[in-house]
């Protein structure tokens, strides 16, 4: 960006960047606070931490309601990660590759769950669920998380399909491929890198979900959904550890992400 | 190796036409060129051919098989685009064996095949290389080895050259010329250079908005258009009229400089300096203008000079 688009005088510019790092701060700031009291030796959450121990990461193994939590999040998120992957994935090439009417219609529609209020998502899903029986149940869970993590897939894979120049595909038809071989041999092997990442995002976006889960979950207990009852019942200092666990997690999850992408020189054209 | 016949083929997007009531006969081996301004319609007629469209009437046979249904697998053709586009994850060779494997040709067999069609284009030494690891010459004689070595039935390049800079495009053109010789095949070229048209084909067919203007010899075309289009189209035109009323174009090589009072009065506009030959744009008594080839042998009438020029009527060809 030039500096004259974001604005010719200084104090715009400088205004800019205080604006900048205090957002920055205000959102390391709650990481760099829980981060170090997960590691407390108290019993009350408290901060600076008087002395270092490892008491909460122990609570947290050794309480079978916490690991049933993360037993049911992996899960969870294993199972409706893999499903976006595949549902996502062939949307995002039928919308990019197809010139069907009503296109943008379609579109529109699997992107929604991304832009309605997930507060209306969650309501919604509640009563639809609930219609076929599957409210409060696992497979109902995985169809919701499914359904919420279509249009991450479908964004990061739209991109990657629609840099990927069509005529390869054509010609690979031509050659005398059938569409699913010319899929296997030339078209996922170029997007490998876009799907890792996708696939990231679905698992990170399912075991993140707090809302939609919270109505729809009924018995089951999920990380996030448990941190927040949890939360509500007592402070208790064990959800400082769970907060450190997912964010090295997700942090760690980003780098491979960021890793696989630059190594494939896709890192600029695709928002992370 | 086959003939390609198309029938009255067109192509509507909504009421557009990009293709139009098309009709064109390709004998076995032949090479023609569709030419044709951006836009025309010449990828539209190629991709119906290919299978990779299907048009709205019309039909297209192949090797005097009904293919207007059929899909682009079951084509046997090969498909050469301007982006050449090669597999970026595989190497030269992997390129060149994918339509081989595809067909369950492997093995000895196999390699023996893609080295030769890699030979023939003279790329051998390169196999273990990465499409990015090549020029772009070098990744469009790739794209060649690969729609060969399988022996299509015909042979259909988008604007293969139209990537490559002016010397290296030469170059290309006398090796693809070869190429298609020796090895025979039917072959539909489009371009809308048209140089690169009248130096490559055995015909040519001019396409201007989705219909076919002209399907004719190279040297027929260019002296014989058969509008206005193809007259301007194809190289520079002189419209002059003829005695009868109608017009007439003349080509700039026609054009004679003649000695004073012999020809028609005229003043050098401009000279342009093109190597082997001077072009001179003039302006005859009569607001009328023309332009004039001739070879350069040393000197060259300056900008604003008086000379006269003449062509003889019979290489004043009638158009509408
Ligand atoms: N999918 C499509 N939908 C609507 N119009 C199309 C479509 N494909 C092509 N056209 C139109 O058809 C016409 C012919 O396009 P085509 O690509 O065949 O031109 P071309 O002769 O190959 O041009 P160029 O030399 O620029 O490659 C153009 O006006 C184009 O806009
Ligand atoms: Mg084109």
């Amino acid at each position: 960006m030039s500096r004259e688009a974001i604005g010719g005088s200084a104090w715009t510019r400088r205004g800019l960047a205080a604006m900048g790092i205090f957002g920055l701060v205000f959102l390391t700031v709650p990481l760099v606070i829980v981060i170090p009291m997960s590691f407390s030796s108290a019993r009350a959450l408290t901060f600076p931490p008087p002395s270092l121990s490892l008491r909460w990461y122990e609570t947290f193994f050794g309480d079978p309601r916490w690991m049933e939590a993360m037993w049911t999040s992996t899960f969870v998120a294993a199972i409706s990660s893999v499903a976006a992957l595949i549902l996502g994935g062939l949307a995002a090439y039928g919308l990019r590759r197809g010139t069907f009417k009503g296109r943008d219609w379609a579109e529109g529609n699997f992107m929604a769950p991304l832009i309605v209020p997930t507060i209306i998502v969650a309501i919604a899903l509640y009563l639809a669920l609930a219609k076929v029986g599957l409210l409060g149940s696992l497979l109902g869970l995985v169809v919701a998380h499914t359904l919420l993590n279509v249009p991450l897939v479908m964004m990061v894979l739209g991109v990657a399909i629609r840099e990927f120049d069509q005529r390869i595909e054509q010609v690979a038809w031509s050659l005398g491929a059938s569409w699913g071989y010319t899929m296997r041999k030339v078209v996922l092997p170029n997007l490998a890198p876009s799907v890792f990442a996708a696939w990231i995002f679905a698992f990170i976006g399912s075991f993140d979900e707090v809302i939609v889960t919270s109505f729809i979950a009924g018995k089951y207990e999920t990380v996030p959904k448990k941190m927040f009852n949890e939360l509500v019942l007592e402070v208790n200092p064990t959800i400082t550890a769970v907060a450190t666990l997912l964010i090295a997690f997700t942090v760690l999850a980003l780098a491979a992400v960021a890793f696989v992408l630059g190594r494939a020189g896709k890192l600029k054209e695709t928002v992370v | 190796m086959s003939d390609i016949r198309l029938e009255g083929v067109t192509k509507r997007y909504g009421t557009f036409a990009a293709a139009d009531q098309v009709d064109l006969s390709v004998t076995q081996g032949e090479f023609v060129t569709i030419l044709g301004p951006s836009g025309s319609g010449k990828t539209t007629l190629l991709s119906l051919i290919a299978g990779l469209n299907r048009p709205t009437s019309g039909r297209i046979f192949i090797g005097g098989r009904d293919v207007t249904n059929a899909t682009a697998q079951e084509r046997n053709i090969g498909l050469v685009f301007q982006s050449y586009a090669l597999f970026p994850h595989m190497t030269v060779l992997e390129n060149v064996l994918f339509p081989l494997g595809v067909r369950k040709i492997g093995g000895a067999e196999a390699d023996r095949l893609a080295r030769d069609a890699l030979k023939l284009v003279r790329l051998d030494g390169l196999e273990a290389r990465r499409p990015s690891q090549l020029s772009g010459g070098q990744q469009q004689r790739v794209a060649l080895a690969r729609a060969v070595v399988f022996k299509p039935d015909i042979l259909l390049l988008d604007e293969p050259l139209g990537a490559l800079d002016r010397k290296l495009r030469e170059e290309l053109q006398v090796e693809l010329k070869q190429l298609q010789r020796t090895l025979g095949v039917t072959t539909l070229l489009v371009t809308h250079d048209q140089e690169e048209a009248l130096s490559l084909s055995d015909r040519i067919m001019v396409l201007d908005k989705g219909r076919t203007q002209q399907v004719a010899a190279p040297a027929e075309a260019y002296l014989k258009p058969a509008n206005r289009f193809v007259a301007e189209f194809l190289g520079i035109a002189n419209f002059v009229d003829l005695p009868d009323g109608r017009n007439g174009v003349v080509r700039p090589e026609r054009v004679r400089f003649t000695a004073e009072g012999q020809g028609r009065p005229a003043r050098v506009v401009e000279a342009i300096y093109l190597g082997q030959m001077v072009r001179y744009h003039l302006a005859l008594d009569g607001n009328q203008s023309v332009v004039a080839a001739v070879p350069f042998l040393g000197t060259a009438h300056a900008p604003g000079e008086r000379v006269s020029v003449s062509w003889e009527s019979a290489d004043v060809w009638p158009v509408t």
